[in-house]
């Protein structure tokens, strides 16, 4: 018996749980044209996890940037749920670098 | 020296998390009963586990067992999904007997899909939630 994938799988599971989290505090904080950075940092850290020798981190390295890569695809429709008043809305957001471009580029959504 | 099993594991989780949000919300939508999705769930989360169990080859490994884990987490997502529904935050359908009887009953429960929009910066207002509520259903009719 391998319990390498079942302890990997509840570790993910966890992960994503946590992705709820910081997505709804994330969107509030810095908003949704963050989504770039987000998205390449997510992929940074699958890229990291080829480079990871040890199995287990680098499982967990890779499955942590894909919650991430998630993360900048949920972005959008949590802006949406805070305009709509299903979440707290807060205005003073801390735009990222390159704002106004962003802004002209479609968010990904899953 | 490359290590693969990262790249596994950041597939199966997105597939995984994708399954979960695209299948289960199209799922839900169309399913008079729930309970055949959510049993299938089950039995497919289990299989993928008891596969990871089997497998020796550790990429292979940690991709049944995050795939087996998201699946599993797919039956519960069934019924928040329906939740969700109840509460407005969903759309119902109305050509589905389960969610007719949602919107016969629930007063929040609507057909309107209410994040099929982009964001704008700012609180919507009553008159703009009522545009877009108009538009959606003449989009729909």
């Amino acid at each position: 018996m391998n319990f390498f994938g079942v302890l990997v799988g509840l570790a993910t599971l966890l992960m994503i749980g946590l992705g709820f989290f910081w997505v709804i505090r994330g969107e509030r904080y810095f908003g949704v044209l963050w989504w770039p950075y987000v998205l390449g940092l997510g992929l940074l850290l699958v890229a990291g996890s080829f480079f990871v020798v040890a199995d287990w981190a680098s499982a967990l390295l890779g499955a942590l940037g894909a919650s991430v890569i998630w993360g900048s695809t949920e972005l959008k429709e949590q802006a949406v749920r805070t305009e709509l008043g299903w979440y707290p809305f807060y205005g003073q957001k801390i735009h990222p670098p390159l704002a106004d471009l962003i802004r002209r580029w479609p968010a990904p959504h899953l | 020296m490359v290590t693969f099993t990262g790249f596994f594991a950041a597939m199966a989780t997105f597939l995984g998390v994708w399954l979960g949000h695209v299948l289960v919300r199209k799922v839900e939508a169309r399913a008079v009963d729930l309970r055949f999705p959510v049993a299938v769930c089950v039995a497919a989360g289990f299989g993928l586990e008891f596969g990871a169990l089997l497998a020796a080859w550790r990429p292979l490994s940690a991709a049944l067992g995050i795939l087996g884990m998201t699946v599993l987490w797919d039956a519960v997502e069934f019924y928040r999904q329906e939740k969700r529904v109840r509460l407005g935050r969903a759309p119902a359908r109305l050509d589905n007997p389960r969610h007719a009887r949602i919107l016969a009953t629930c007063p929040a429960a609507t057909h309107i899909s209410w994040l099929d929009q982009d964001p704008r910066g700012h609180q919507l207002t009553p008159d703009e939630l009522q545009v877009f509520a108009a538009r959606f259903s003449g989009m729909e009719g």
